[in-house]
């Protein structure tokens, strides 16, 4: 399976399709870090909830990059079950690669701060670390959009491009504060949130965030599963 | 394998593409499926492979290594060929690229090993096609219309392959419209029509164990004209099975020009030498 990931990934990049979100999550990163510095936390907090439709966007591109004949080939050889986590393993190795640039590209710019003194604002480590889990749980939610968006599971470019917009934006409007079913989209605005508030919440809450985030993305993995299955 | 009651339709309002097919494919086999373009042999064939799953029934006991050459290769992969061999012969578990190598020579590929896959003439990219599946040998192997651009130096090449696997244990099918079947000695025929799979066991490829298959009556039919073709005598046996596979129904073989049907003649040794023998219809004098 390891080697099919190493394929779908050498002809993601190959293809030029890498180039796309890697161009405007860049953009994203600029307009983020490109006046003044702020505190770590909120720094990331929005650097992940903005990355998110671009990381369920590269997940697209991925698992879409391939032709369909090939992918039952690479499925006859290596079986349905792995063949479909190639995929998804592939989406999660590069959207680390993602995450990992969008950890590092405040620092040259000076773009975050630790707590000024005589405050009680959060420690600079505090900030890094709650920054990486606020873009893993983007990750993985962006993990389970992007492969329901995929064209193996919903055939026609439209319904895929639909998917994908529609997934996007129900994340953003209901996961805003007030939201009437915050549970039905993945928890990123309400991460951003709690890496935005001051003072910070209890560390029970980032715990509730991973779950959520976990439970959501099994779901929408777990539907994916379904669907590649039923859609051979 | 066995095909246990399969149906298998496209969508869920579609019409069935293949109904209720029970059929079985034995290890040492050879299966030539015929039939006109969209009775559903590549259908059938993704079944036997995996690709497909059947809607109703199941297909059982499949060889753990498949081999599939699909109808068109996915050419529109950023490798070149080689890389796209090796990178297959990975994920099969192959360590090296001693199997690589072994295909790429044997199936003319070496002087195409760095081109791209994108720039492959169609025959190329089919053989391309044909090394990947073939990198292991497989248990089944799975020929979608291998013949399609090959030239004819790599035709031949397509009944070696199928003996060796055969004589390896595995079963083959392999489709075609294109009546090149005449090369695959001691194939099975299948026809797939009417979304039915039909295994004759009097095959047109098959003389020695099954004898020769019958020609049609030549009574009349509505709607049918008669079309004389005049074929070179090495190829009658495959033109043969090409316009039977095509549908059409052949009425005669002969050595000189003439009217076939009522009143025309039959050349025995001919017919025999075409794997088609002489008919009993109505309507037929010698």
């Amino acid at each position: 399976m390891i080697a099919l990931v190493r394929m779908r990934l050498a002809g993601f990049v190959r293809s030029g399709r890498a180039l796309a979100p890697i161009i405007l999550g860049l953009v994203v990163l600029g307009v983020i870090y490109g006046g003044g510095s702020s505190l770590a936390g909120p720094a990331f907090g929005y650097s992940a909830a903005l990355l998110f439709p671009v990381l369920a966007w590269q997940t697209k591109l991925i698992l879409d990059a391939e032709p369909d004949v090939q992918r039952r080939l690479a499925r006859l050889t290596v079986g349905a079950g792995r063949e479909a986590a190639a995929g998804v393993l592939a989406a999660l190795v590069s959207g680390l690669a993602f995450c990992f640039v969008a950890m590092l590209a405040p620092w040259p710019f000076g773009a975050i701060r630790g707590p000024l003194p005589g405050t009680a604002e959060p420690s600079m480590a505090t900030g890094v670390a709650l920054g990486v889990l606020a873009h893993l749980l983007a990750l993985a939610a962006a993990l389970g959009l992007g492969a329901s968006a995929s064209r193996a599971v919903t055939r026609k470019v439209r319904n895929g491009l639909t998917v994908l917009i529609v997934g996007a934006v129900l994340t953003v409007v209901l996961g805003l504060k007030g939201s009437v079913a915050p549970w039905l989209v993945p928890p990123v605005m309400a991460t951003a949130r709690a890496l935005n508030a001051d003072p910070l919440p209890p560390s029970g809450t980032f715990l509730l965030l991973t779950a959520w985030a976990a439970a959501w993305c099994a779901v929408a993995l777990g539907g994916y599963g379904w669907l590649r299955r039923r859609r051979s | 394998m066995r095909f246990d009651q399969i149906w298998f339709r496209y969508a869920r309002r579609a019409p069935w593409t293949l109904e209720a097919v029970d059929a079985a494919v034995h290890p040492g086999e050879t299966i030539v499926v015929l039939g006109r373009n969209g009775a559903g042999k590549s259908t059938l064939l993704q079944l036997a492979a995996g690709v497909l799953r059947p809607t109703r029934g199941a297909v059982r006991d499949r060889p753990r290594v498949i081999g599939w050459v699909p109808e068109r290769f996915p050419a529109d992969q950023p490798f070149t060929a080689g890389q796209y061999l090796t990178r297959m012969a990975a994920v099969r578990g192959l360590r090296g690229v001693a199997e690589v190598d072994h295909w790429v020579e044997r199936l003319m590929l070496t002087e195409h090993v760095h081109t791209r896959l994108a720039e492959l003439s169609k025959g190329t990219a089919q053989k391309v096609g044909l090394a990947q599946a073939l990198l292991v040998t497989p248990g089944l192997l799975v020929l979608d219309e291998p013949w399609e651009g090959l030239d004819a130096v790599a035709r031949t090449l397509i009944p070696e392959i199928v003996a060796e696997v055969t004589a390896a244990g595995g079963a083959v099918l392999v489709s075609d419209h294109r009546g090149e079947i005449a090369g695959l000695a001691g194939a099975i025929r299948w026809t797939v029509a009417d979304a039915t799979v039909r295994p004759e066991t009097a095959g047109l490829i098959h003389p020695q164990s099954a004898g020769p298959a019958r020609l049609e009556s030549a009574g009349p039919v509505p709607d049918e004209v008669v079309v004389e073709v005049a074929v070179r005598r090495a190829e009658a046996e495959a033109a043969v099975a090409k316009l039977q596979a095509d549908g059409h129904r052949v009425l005669g073989v002969r050595e000189s020009a003439g009217v076939v049907g009522p009143g025309g003649a039959w050349d025995g040794a001919l017919g025999e030498a075409a794997g088609v023998r002489e008919p009993s219809g109505e309507g037929w004098e010698r």
